[in-house]
């Protein structure tokens, strides 16, 4: 387009500027207190320490290391759950169905209410004594799990929620994915003579490998960012068994209060969540050019 | 076509829907528990084993208004989430056309930079934005918080909405630039009128994230700006004792995004996924 040189600014000018001082400041501002050592409580004034809180967190905090691992299981588990039941459901529905958007609407509930809400509610059916999820167990004449209050079972049990949670956005991305593959390939392979098994293994796999590669980095880059179901369904415990990073950065940072350390840790999440969102970027970036 | 194969076709169907009914059950049971517990009264929530028939009653949803001022949480919750909207839809369409017409050095780079900002853990924007509240005396205020969700909601407006426009045939504009017409006015009077479903679309996904956001209402508000999801989890402490309302108050938090989720159903993958997937 032919025009003047300052209408770009004018239009994109104010987003910039606003970015940069909410996100870009804030986020230089922070990476400047990682490098300190500052306790919001103990009154004002911060000391420079260097990298000492980055090395206090990889080598000397046992916690932080706990908390890693457990955020690399959950991640790797809600992953893994969600993308393969995900996949298993939208095959389920790639079908010509009336009324689409009934399913649709339906099937997306649990990914679009606000988590507070999803953790409330598996609370109320992890309860002990009067959840439903123990009254189901005990028509089978199984023992009630103790599903929240259990170092050894708590994990599993926010894993549950949290598929429960994701899976129906996987699985409405992968439907979407597999209804917009081409046909031909796939009426060629079914006149060849191909078997259900290999026109998925040979046809279908190939074709929706973009959607799967966008299914699957977008929901690791939030299920590292798991804080609100944590917070209400075990805020961390029992112990540190469900103690994820984000969780333990903010009780670092806000119950604690030794911001610089808190700092540090989030600097650390930060490096992993950009090392997957600069890998969407570029799949997105090679998609558009 | 052959007896057998008809028979086969007929279980697989039968196959079908009953997979199909055992899925809709799994995700759809936990809120419809949410919801019967929300109109059983304290008694009856409380039973073991749990009543399947009771009397309802819609008690809950109006005590829970006595219990906590919840009236102030929903309004400071609406009021938060619409502001926000209208910042990050006023601001993201001019930079969304930008984006999307201007041909200038970078202008690729410019849109992956504000689409890698969408993807900043939240925990850690949240500690220096929580100082920098602080520092300014903002904490418990609502204008704390419609900044602290611009983070998230500006780079998502402008992002999609960049995609609804690069949807629209340039010549469109292109045909009203050769008769005199400015590139503001062709924004204003040609693609924003273009654009207006995108632009619904967009507003209530903004709307959406806004409402549901927890992390940062929780350590930028104390009592005066708490909004609902913040609320709801004073309820979670007193688990046992308040159940039918906690759930009352849950199924009044959930049931807007529902009807949002509804209204936006046809862009739902477009926006969860940021425009990856169409």
């Amino acid at each position: 387009m032919r025009d003047s040189k300052v209408a770009p600014f004018i239009f994109i000018g104010p987003t910039v500027l606003v970015l940069l001082l909410l996100v870009i400041f804030p986020m230089f501002y922070s990476l400047g207190i990682s490098f300190t050592e500052w306790n919001l409580i103990r009154g004002g004034s911060w000391q420079f320490v260097g990298l000492r809180n980055y090395y206090y967190a990889v080598f000397k905090d046992p916690y932080f290391r706990t908390s890693f691992k457990v955020t690399i299981l959950y991640v790797c588990a809600v992953v893994t759950m969600e993308l393969f039941i995900g996949l298993g459901v939208a095959l389920l529905l790639n079908r010509p169905l009336k009324k689409v958007g009934i399913y649709r609407t339906a099937l997306v509930i649990p990914s679009t209410m606000t988590p507070v809400v999803v953790g409330i509610i598996w609370r109320l059916l992890y309860n002990p004594e009067l959840g439903t999820l123990n009254y189901f167990l005990s028509l089978f004449g199984l023992k009630p799990l103790n599903w929240l209050g259990d170092p050894s079972v708590a994990l599993f049990s926010v894993i549950i929620a949290d598929v429960w949670e994701w899976t129906p956005f996987m699985a409405l991305i992968l439907l979407a994915g597999l209804q917009a593959l081409p046909q031909d390939p796939l009426e060629a392979a079914i006149v060849d003579g191909a078997s259900p098994t290999q026109v998925f293994r040979y046809v279908v796999f190939p074709l929706l490998q973009p959607t799967l590669v966008v299914a699957l980095l977008l929901r690791l880059m939030d299920s590292f960012k798991t804080f609100d179901l944590i917070f209400v369904l075990t805020k961390g415990g029992p112990g540190m068994s469900t103690e994820v990073l984000s969780y333990y950065t903010y009780r670092y940072g806000f119950k604690f209060f030794h911001i610089g350390q808190a700092s540090a840790m989030s600097y650390i999440l930060v490096v992993m969540v950009i090392i997957i969102s600069q890998i969407f970027v570029n799949y997105l970036r090679a998609g558009e050019e | 076509m052959s007896v057998s194969y008809r028979r086969k076709r007929t279980i697989w169907n039968l196959v079908w829907a009953v997979v199909t009914l055992v899925v809709f059950v799994l995700v759809l049971f936990p809120p419809l528990m949410l919801f019967f517990t929300s109109i059983k009264t304290n008694v009856d929530a409380l039973k073991y084993p749990p009543v399947w028939i009771f009397r309802p009653v819609v008690s809950n949803y109006r005590e829970i208004f006595g219990l906590m001022p919840f009236g102030s949480y929903l309004a400071n919750s609406l009021i938060v989430a619409i502001i926000s909207t209208v910042i990050a839809l006023t601001l993201g369409s001019l930079a969304a056309y930008g984006l999307a017409r201007f041909r200038f050095k970078r202008s690729k780079d410019l849109s992956f930079w504000i689409l890698s900002i969408r993807m900043t853990p939240p925990v850690a924007a949240a500690i220096p934005i929580f100082i920098i509240m602080r520092t300014f005396r903002l904490l418990d205020t609502q204008l704390a918080l419609v900044l602290a969700y611009c983070t998230f909601n500006l780079p998502f407006a402008v992002w999609l909405l960049r995609s609804f426009i690069q949807e629209i045939p340039r010549e469109i504009e292109e045909s009203a630039l050769v008769d005199g017409c400015s590139p503001y006015a062709a924004f204003w009077r040609i693609s924003l009128p273009l654009i207006a479903p995108g632009l619904a679309a967009t507003g209530i996904f903004t709307f959406i994230f806004s409402w549901n956001e927890f992390l940062f209402a929780l350590i930028l508000t104390g009592t005066r700006a708490q909004t609902v999801p913040v609320a709801l989890t004073a309820f979670v402490r007193e688990t046992g004792i308040m159940w039918s309302h906690m759930a009352a108050a849950g199924v009044l938090a959930m049931a807007p995004m529902i009807l949002f989720t509804a209204l936006v159903q046809k862009n739902l993958v477009k926006g969860l996924t940021m425009g990856a997937i169409k």
